[in-house]
């Protein structure tokens, strides 16, 4: 027993995987020590301000300076002339597309980028940028994507008029971007026709903004004596930036450095490089002194990396019990007025053909068409690995709406239809192959939790009740993710394979530093990766060091986003302590004088099998590592890099049930109780986790009940302000109930899964299913979201509920 | 976004008085809240501005006016006028029709018909207020445009003499025409009641 004591003890000190171990990078932030981009100050620097466009689509007859160059303080304002010289007025898209940096000739969207002003400090670029005088012509706009490939639609891209294709495949209409399709349409168009039962239905996933609390912006800073450039910038992909700007630039990329810092908030609005980064590093060349630009709350929202805008239509193709036979999803895709929609090169639509979700589905096709329109570009933000949302969205609803049809629990279509435990690895039939799940299990461990039958008993009574003065509804979700991008064989970005990395050094006495490709933004790496070592190397997580985000110290990887940290540098970074590892081993055998194959590992040590107390310790090894005491021929040091290339994604899935009541006379939904389980593999921290979770919850239910970035018909932006954008606090959000199972990823060093994303993809339609569901029984099969009161209260008014 | 107004004002003075200065482009442009004609480019042409202020945010249009057409027979002005504000934020364009109907010997109403549209910050944060605004804006340029013709004697305008130096322009205070939309709107409250 006191040997177990000891053993625990030993294993706790580590703070190693499995446990709850506080963030570390909290003690900071929760002094005010972090350092945002807004916090640098640099010696000589200037502001620069940005004048941007009031018109959604005009031609730019002339652009006056002399005011504002005679305003106090200003220095000097850029514009699309200036920037031609050098090539840079428009720059090339991860999208296949080119975006201008500044506009020249024509603004394509509000608020586009026009000229940058810059100044002495902050109060003089923006006094200087409202004396810009820009002399426009109003073009009629396109706002609605469905009337964007009319024949006489207005021609937004008079630069790309010619072009016949813009790398993913054949153009039909100057504002068509793309037609992308997956799956066997004739099988899918087979298995309709002779289906028992279809459904239907037209689903919109509005347009959203994931709004992080820090805007973006950036401090650009060149030294003309030695050429290099230093940009500190809000990106979550540090390397792959530095690769972009030494394309765009022509500086040495070896003369590129890339910082990101703390970052407070990225949710895909940051993976895009945005004019304003590109304006300030030319300034910093011109002007040879730091320029910082650093975006407001309303540019952020009206301009940089919005998310959906997809317009969709799902059909499924059944038997009378409600058993798929067949899939057919189309989307229309909003991409705006230049597609920078992030994704990788094969992959035009991103993940969308994960449309089949937790489903045994035969006979699937899916279709995106891409237009252009003039709002702001970009598309793939939001807790969101590259249409999986709207996917998911997709086929979340449409399972509610073959159930109503067929008339089964929606619990049990979920059921009837489900992967089975035994199946994986399944490939669905676009594809991908699902690593591992348990679905029944993890659905059926909600039911339970929630009393599902006691839920729906009282449902029934309500709805029985004329009297009462609220609608019940109950919200269903099983989605399956998939995260972790990617496999280099199906992923890469501008020919550069989605791999990541880790490199470890572990010091003489014990101390470690561990430097990522990865870039968190408050995902809590420093804690998580440390835990991976600890456990792995036997050393305590609270000496070890996370670094990521500078592009001098770091090794290459494509950055945070779509839930690919712990799936991709998680792994990266168990490789590269197992190499680590190997060569301790080889030293402990060494000194013990036994071979390799007479060790066994426990917790912290190498112990020689059946003489327990012959070992040593990884702390005494990090010492003999730096000294000549190692077998012959080995070097120095216990360092090492891991480059890993993930041989498939993961497919962390889940199980949501969201009850909530509405009020008929308001149209208010209260969410009653929002019951959350996750299966994301093997855990590391719980708590973050669970924190994550939070978050994502917190995001689905923002964009479900009340987010959305509205237009007027000629393209005004009509919500970019915390006055009118749906932001919930403390007050709005609901309690969430976390639940999990485990289902370890059979591929991944750790049997990780990624995590954060989960809950923003299976939460949104959960909410959704349940104000659906609440007016299911009058025969409501959809509601377009967001859910907020007042458009409740427009359906519940159009039937008649809110009569006495 | 776009609101369109349609509004009727009594004035107490005979149609061609009235109708003489609805056709001198700078002693209309002066009767609106805020405006000033800074340039004249030919007999349809001007230049000008309208200065609003909203707290501690100055909005200044600077644009064209052109005039459409002027229709003596049926007393009918139109114009259309569109500019941008100087900060870059905002756009506006107005199109408007206004026409003198005679209302006897010694009066007359003034009849205004027009189409505003903004675009950018104005649309974004002034949509709320817009309509009230406008009525407020129109309701103050009645105002100036009777008191004007009281100032000048029928006889006079007919005789076209040098143009009396314009009042200065204030800007147009958003402030006190909140504060009169708001008045209007507890009107309008109380007179349902």
């Amino acid at each position: 027993m006191a040997e177990t004591a000891e053993l625990k003890e030993r294993e706790q000190k580590l703070q190693g995987m499995g446990t709850s171990l506080l963030r570390k990078e909290d003690a900071r932030f929760i002094r005010g020590q972090g350092t945002y981009i807004d916090d640098i100050k640099m010696p000589g620097m200037l502001f620069g301000a940005i004048v941007r466009s009031p018109y959604a689509h005009a031609r730019i007859k002339g652009i006056d300076k002399a005011k504002a160059l005679a305003c106090p303080g200003v220095v000097a304002v850029l514009t699309a002339a200036d920037l031609k010289p050098v090539k840079l007025d428009w720059m090339p898209t991860v999208g296949g597309d080119v975006q201008a940096v500044l506009a020249g000739e024509k603004v394509h969207f509000q608020y586009q980028e026009v000229a940058m002003v810059l100044a002495t400090d902050r109060a003089a670029a923006y006094d200087g940028a409202a004396l810009v005088e820009v002399d426009y012509e109003e073009l009629p706009a396109i706002v609605d994507p469905k009337k964007a490939l009319l024949k006489d639609a207005p021609v937004l891209r008079e630069d790309i008029v010619d072009k016949k294709d813009l790398t993913h495949g054949p153009r039909t209409h100057p504002n068509h971007i793309f037609t992308w399709e997956a799956g066997n349409k004739a099988a899918a168009d087979a298995a309709f026709k002779g289906a028992e039962v279809t459904v239907r239905e037209e689903i919109l996933n509005p347009r959203v903004h994931p709004c992080p609390l820090e805007t973006c912006g950036c401090v650009a800073s060149f030294n003309k004596a030695t050429g290099y450039l230093t940009l500190y910038v809000t990106t979550q992909i540090p390397h792959l930036f530095r690769t972009v700007l030494a394309m765009l630039s022509g500086i040495p990329e070896s003369k590129i450095r890339v910082v990101g810092g703390d970052i407070g908030g990225g949710f895909g609005n940051k993976v895009p490089i945005y004019p304003g980064y590109v304006v300030a590093t030319v300034a910093s060349i011109v002007t040879g002194v730091p320029v910082k630009w650093i975006e407001s709350r309303i540019d952020n929202i009206s301009t940089t990396g919005f998310a959906r805008d997809y317009h969709c239509v799902g059909e499924l193709a059944a038997d009378r019990d409600g058993r798929i036979k067949g899939l057919r999803f189309t989307a229309l895709a909003d991409h705006g007025a230049f597609n920078s929609h992030v994704s990788a090169t094969k992959l035009p639509a991103g993940l969308f053909s994960i449309c089949t979700g937790s489903y045994a589905i035969p006979n699937t096709y899916c279709r995106v068409d891409a237009v252009f329109t003039n709002k702001a570009p970009g598309g793939v933000a939001y807790r969101c690995s590259l249409r999986v949302t709207e996917a998911i969205y997709l086929i979340e609803r449409m399972m509610d709406v073959l159930a109503q049809k067929v008339g089964v629990d929606k619990a049990e279509i979920r059921r009837r239809n489900f992967v089975k435990a035994e199946q994986f690895p399944y490939t669905t039939g676009f594809g991908w192959t699902l690593d591992s799940g348990n679905y029944h299990a993890a659905l059926d461990k909600v039911l339970k939790a929630v009393d599902y039958e006691g839920l729906r008993r009282e449902q029934a009574a309500k709805r029985a009740d004329p009297k009462s003065p609220t609608l019940m509804g109950i919200g269903i979700s099983t989605f399956t993710e998939i995260v972790g991008a990617g496999p280099t064989k199906v992923c890469d970005i501008l020919g550069v394979g989605l791999f990541d990395s880790c490199e470890i050094r572990v010091h003489p006495t014990g101390g470690v530093i561990a430097r990522l490709g990865t870039m968190t933004q408050g995902q809590g790496h420093s804690t998580t990766y440390a835990q991976i070592i600890a456990t792995e190397l036997g050393l305590p997580a609270s000496d070890i060091v996370v670094e990521e985000g500078d592009t001098d110290k770091a090794p290459y990887g494509a950055g945070t986003w779509g839930s690919r940290s712990t799936p991709v540098s998680g792994a990266a970074t168990a490789v590269a302590a197992r190499k680590i590892k190997d060569k301790a081993k080889k030293i402990a055998a060494h000194l013990l004088e036994v071979a390799e194959g007479d060790l066994e590992w426990e917790i912290d040590r190498f112990k020689v099998k059946g003489n327990p107390s012959q070992f040593k310790t990884m702390k005494e090894l990090c010492l003999v590592s730096h000294t000549g005491n190692l077998p012959a021929g080995m070097e120095q040091g216990l360092n090492a890099v891991a480059y890993y290339d993930p041989p498939n994604l993961t497919f962390p899935f889940g199980a949501y049930l969201c009850v909530l009541d509405i009020d008929k006379f308001t149209g208010e939904a209260k969410v009653r109780r929002f019951y959350a389980l996750d299966d994301c593999g093997t855990r590391i921290n719980p708590m973050i986790i669970d924190g994550q979770i939070h978050g994502g919850l917190t995001e689905a239910f923002a964009v479900a009940m009340g987010q959305q970035i509205p237009f007027d018909e000629n393209g005004n932006h009509l919500g970019n302000s915390l006055m009118d954008y749906f932001l919930p606090t403390a007050v709005e959000t609901p309690a969430w109930e976390t639940d999990h199972t485990v289902t370890p990823c059979p591929h991944h060093p750790l049997g990780a899964k990624g995590v954060a994303e989960s809950p923003h993809v299976g939460g949104i339609p959960c909410f959704s299913n349940a104000v659906i569901d609440a007016f299911s029984h009058l025969g409501v099969t959809h509601m377009d979201m967001p859910h907020s009161a007042y458009r409740v209260w427009q359906k519940c008014n159009a039937l008649g509920l809110n009569k006495r | 976004m776009k609101v369109e107004l349609k509004r009727k004002f009594p004035v107490s003075a005979p149609a061609e008085a009235a109708w003489a200065v609805l056709q001198d482009v700078v002693a209309v442009a002066s009767c609106m809240p805020g405006a000033k004609i800074t340039e004249r480019v030919d007999d349809t042409h001007y230049k000008g501005t309208v200065g609003v202020k909203v707290g501690p945010a100055s909005l200044s249009f600077r644009g064209e006016i052109e005039v459409k057409g002027i229709d003596a027979a049926a007393r009918t002005l139109r114009l259309s006028a569109r500019g941008t504000d100087t900060t870059g934020g905002s756009a506006a364009s107005m199109d408007l029709t206004a026409r003198i109907e005679p209302a006897g010997a010694h009066a007359c109403t003034l009849v205004g018909e027009s189409e505003v549209s903004m675009s950018g910050k104005a649309a974004a944060f002034g949509s709320r207020m817009m309509g009230p605004v406008a009525d407020q804006v129109l309701n103050q340029f009645a105002a100036n445009f009777a008191a004007r013709l009281q100032a000048t004697p029928a006889q006079n305008a007919q005789a076209r003499a040098a143009p009396a130096p314009a009042p200065e322009a204030k800007p147009l205070n958003a402030f006190g025409l909140l504060w009169g939309a708001l008045k209007a709107w507890l009107r309008a409250l109380v007179a349902k009641a």
